[in-house]
């Protein structure tokens, strides 16, 4: 099956500052999938790449087979809604009515449902509303254009949270029923976990992490409990951090637990957590170097 | 073919925001017919042609709006450089067709009420705009083609190299009007050679060919312009 993305080896250099560094991943059709990491990661960088906005220094795109750059089939089916999206100066009713022309599969029902879901004013010019609610211009256009490639970069930038939760409760809802491909660049990653089938973290432009989330979730745990037990359980095993106050210890163990695990915690009175997603990807984005969290195999790529 | 007239469509949208500019001309331009009629005695046959002038200039800015401020957006809904710049230009032409039947229009008018009863010439412009209805309307749309055209490079280029880029420009463009005024003035040949050689059709070609020229400028800048 083509991939609906395909990053084959993406550099991006800015003046001697490289921003992308050989980046390679797959992205299969019909899924979404979060791409996290921290300011200056290189996210917003490879999404611009990825909508044919910027040019790589090196390396190929492909989206849905064909270059974003020369294929203007391939645009078509594509949507890129950034966090500081510009538009025309022209009132919310007639920026959504132009975005409608240029998507053939353009639901009218759901950007009407979602422009009275966040309250958007319609007769009121874009450029007076408050950030939020131009986001919600942003998020509205986004999903109502039902691309086959929908790449949303820090989408909720402004958003209160009932708006946040209603993006993501619409995105999936939608999803279910058109299912694409949809790329979403968040630093909101225990808020939009949830939503994600796949996760791509980068870390100063070099790809640390693409894998399944759920081969993500589980792939550590947080051991706490006093020392001596603490210590035995987690003896032979991988720890990757370790804290202790006074009598008590919590330890981070990598990798799955199983049910005889669970039960001998159980009896040396410990508590389990796994970590969640936004703690994994600390781990994998946060460390100096950089290395991915070691529960998560699946196509794993080391900086 | 259809992704350009749905940009041309997308230009249209910002069309109302240049309603209080052509509505400020028309104004400017009533004011002016009524300080004539009051001053006295009227100076017959005088001639007025900033009006003209105004056009022109409105025109080239009109022409530095699209790519400036409809682009990005345009980028965001999968629409390519190349649709891009060819729905803005077709769009520009529509305009410029439009405008150049209003100007055809008012030179009737004026032709028709001897001056606006005034014997004024504002639309009547010595050897520029004084043939036939039909070469009036193709050297005023040309002319206004040209003047698009070379806004919307102007700002394809400040998009591209933003400031350094649109001075490097500006620089070019000063240089080739001093090599012109150079070569007219030690040689003389350019106003023997535009008013005795060409005739209003052979300038209105010129027009033409130099606006696709501008068109084709643009459109190779905009091929790398990044959002």
């Amino acid at each position: 099956m083509t991939p609906a993305i395909s990053v084959a080896g993406l550099t991006r250099r800015y003046r001697g500052q490289l921003a992308l560094d050989q980046v390679t991943f797959n992205l299969e059709p019909g899924s979404i999938t979060g791409l996290l990491g921290r300011n200056g990661a290189g996210k917003t960088t490879l999404l611009r790449i990825v909508a044919g906005h910027e040019f790589a220094s090196a390396g190929t795109v492909t989206v849905l087979g064909a270059s974003p750059a020369r294929d203007e089939a391939v645009l078509r089916q594509m949507i890129f809604i950034r966090e500081d999206q510009a538009y025309p100066d022209l009132r919310v009713r007639q920026v959504v009515r132009a975005a409608s022309w240029f998507y053939p599969n353009w639901s009218h029902e759901l950007a009407g449902a979602l422009l009275d879901a966040f309250g958007l004013p319609c007769g009121r010019k874009v450029r007076n509303l408050s950030r939020g609610m131009r986001s919600a211009v942003g998020i509205v256009i986004g999903l109502a254009a039902r691309a086959e490639v929908t790449l949303f970069d820090e989408p909720y930038a402004g958003l209160d949270p009932v708006s946040r939760q209603l993006f993501y409760d619409r995105l999936l809802a939608d999803y279910a029923e058109y299912p694409r491909t949809v790329l979403l660049s968040t630093h909101l990653i225990d808020e939009a976990a949830g939503l994600f089938e796949r996760v791509v973290v980068l870390h100063r432009g070099r790809l640390v992490l693409n894998t399944a989330a759920d081969d993500l979730r589980g792939a550590a745990t947080s051991v706490s409990g006093p020392v001596i037990a603490v210590e035995q359980f987690t003896a032979g095993r991988p720890v990757w951090d370790s804290r202790r106050v006074a009598s008590q210890q919590s330890a981070v163990v990598a990798g799955a637990l199983d049910e005889t695990d669970r039960a001998r915690a159980a009896a040396l009175h410990l508590h389990l957590e796994p970590l969640t997603l936004q703690q994994l990807v600390v781990r994998a984005a946060g460390t100096p170097a950089a290395s991915p969290p070691e529960g998560a195999s699946a196509e794993r790529t080391s900086a | 073919m259809s992704t350009w007239i749905r940009v041309a469509r997308y230009q249209l949208t910002a069309l109302p925001g240049y309603l209080g500019l052509v509505l400020s001309w028309v104004l400017v331009f009533l004011a002016s017919l009524v300080r004539a009629a009051a001053s006295a005695p009227p100076r017959p046959g005088e001639a007025i042609h900033y009006f003209v002038s105004i056009i022109c200039v409105f025109f080239l800015l009109a022409g530095a709006q699209g790519p400036a401020r409809q682009l990005p957006f345009a980028l965001a809904l999968g629409v390519s450089r190349r649709s891009f710049y060819a729905g803005t230009a077709l769009f520009a032409g529509a305009i410029a067709a439009v405008a150049a039947l209003g100007v055809t229009v008012l030179q009737l008018i004026e032709r028709a009420t001897g001056g606006w009863g005034l014997n004024l010439h504002y639309f009547r412009v010595p050897y520029l705009l004084a043939g036939p209805w039909y070469l009036t309307w193709l050297t005023s749309f040309a002319g206004l083609t040209l003047m698009l055209a070379w806004g919307m490079w102007f700002a394809t280029i400040y998009r591209r190299w933003n400031l350094p880029g649109l001075l490097a420009f500006i620089a070019a463009q000063a240089l080739a009007l001093l090599a012109i005024y150079w070569a007219h003035h030690w040689h003389g040949w350019l106003v023997s050679f535009v008013v005795g050689t060409l005739t209003i059709g052979g300038l209105t070609g010129l027009l033409a060919a130099l606006a696709l020229a501008l068109l084709a400028g643009g459109y190779a800048t905009m091929r790398r312009i990044t959002v």
